[in-house]
């Protein structure tokens, strides 16, 4: 499970893998984001950004 | 003929190699002076994540660089001091409750080699480098062992599936493998992605296992850890107790297994931290509540945020993992302390870059000036 980050103060972004709280970046080059990728393209949905 | 075989045999003149008789023999090679071994942590010297600890069900990097990945859950993997002649440490598998075989069956220690290090080997030229591969392996199991060069080029994937031989149950022994360059095939990637991986085969099912050995094809198999194995034992996977170790590990251009590089302490430790890095003293296995960690001052009547710079440029943007210290008790999680206790503050990530990671608490730290915020990280960049 993930959910989407959004620092609003210096509007990075990222994606937190919920199981360690791990920061993974939108870093095509990243394995953890490829992954995220695809568990997207497998038919999932992260948790929204707070607000 | 390796370099360290040179011989003389009249005695009597002086001995005179000729200029650039040496430079001659390695450029013949295909070969470097400088990072001749394109394996990282062959030695199996660094283990950031686990400091030497066992790791059960290992489908993880284990020891820096080495992912080790198994479909039998009754499986340990660690570094051990236990290693051949000029070596201190190998990597063990060891297989506590073996397992039969089925077709998607799969076990594999292996290295995945970054682009930009074998660049140079001109896959998919007619000027495809020949390299070599060169190892010591001991396992309580004889007999035939399956080992792959794989190309993360798919799918359909290129790979060069061959075997090699322990003679001896429990006894260390040098084993070197030859292996031509691939003419037909370029790298999927020669910059930061994976070019090629180097995979011992310690089981694999029908869906891992390649009917061609000794020659570079194409396969499609894209399961877990998209392997493939010429035919080798699979007993080390099916054997209760069977044991499995390996060091020395190295890769170079050229038809001859050379000298195993060692690169100084400093270096080789670099090269592991583009791919992982970790507050943590070296020897300390990431985990929340370990005692002495990241310290920082925090400017007082804000909300903290610190830019933290790597030690090393990474591969790609980390993930980036946070851990508590030993002031309170959510895991994960930093604090600061607010001059009577520590307290417990959301913690992310401001921006990730290759070179620094910015990390923020989410509450104000109050306006006492000497306030510290403590927590440690890890920085992951593997491939």
């Amino acid at each position: 499970m993930y959910k989407l980050f959004k620092d609003n103060f210096t509007k990075h972004e990222c994606v937190i893998r919920l199981s360690d709280n791990a920061h993974i970046p939108f870093d095509p080059a990243n394995t953890d984001y490829q992954k995220y990728l695809e568990w997207v393209a497998e038919g999932n949905t992260p948790q929204p950004a707070d607000e | 003929m390796p370099l360290q075989q040179v011989t003389y045999n009249d005695i009597s003149q002086p001995l005179a190699i000729a200029p650039g008789a040496v430079e001659n023999y390695m450029s013949a090679q295909g070969s470097s002076f400088g990072f001749r071994n394109r394996i990282i942590n062959g030695a199996m010297v660094f283990d950031q994540r686990n400091a030497g600890g066992s790791v059960s069900n290992p489908n993880s990097y284990i020891i820096d660089r080495w992912l080790v990945e198994t479909s039998n859950s009754s499986t340990t993997a660690q570094q051990v001091t236990d290693a051949p002649p000029g070596f201190t440490k190998s990597l063990k598998f060891v297989t506590t409750t073996g397992t039969s075989i089925v077709s998607g069956s799969y076990c594999d220690v292996t290295q995945k080699i970054e682009g930009y290090n074998v660049a140079d080997f001109g896959f998919g030229t007619s000027s495809a480098s020949t390299f070599t591969v060169s190892f010591w392996v001991k396992s309580s199991i004889t007999g035939v062992f399956g080992i792959t060069l794989r190309m993360e080029n798919g799918p359909p994937y290129a790979g060069y599936f061959t075997t090699y031989t322990i003679n001896n149950s429990n006894t260390w022994q040098y084993v070197t493998i030859t292996v031509p360059g691939n003419s037909a095939t370029a790298f999927g990637s020669t910059t930061n992605g994976i070019a090629l991986s180097l995979n011992f085969m310690l089981g694999a099912g029908s869906t891992y296992t390649a009917s061609t050995a000794n020659t570079w094809g194409a396969y499609g198999v894209t399961g877990y850890g998209q392997l493939s194995s010429a035919t080798g034992s699979n007993a080390v996977f099916t054997t209760t107790g069977a044991t499995w170790q390996v060091t020395g590990v190295q890769l170079e251009r050229g038809s001859t297994a050379s000298a195993f590089e060692y690169r100084d302490i400093g270096r080789e430790l670099q090269m592991c931290q583009r791919y992982f890095e970790m507050s943590f003293s070296q020897g300390t296995a990431p985990a929340n509540a370990i005692g002495n960690p990241w310290y920082s001052g925090a400017t007082p009547n804000i909300v903290y945020s610190q830019n933290i710079l790597f030690t090393a440029v990474k591969r790609a943007g980390p993930t980036i993992t946070f851990y508590r210290g030993t002031g309170h008790t959510t895991n994960g999680q930093w604090a600061y302390y607010n001059g009577s206790a520590w307290v417990t503050a959301s913690t992310s990530t401001g921006a990730i870059t290759t070179q620094s990671f910015s990390v923020g608490i989410s509450s104000n730290i109050g306006t006492q000036y000497g306030y510290v915020v403590e927590g440690n990280w890890t920085a992951s960049a593997e491939l």
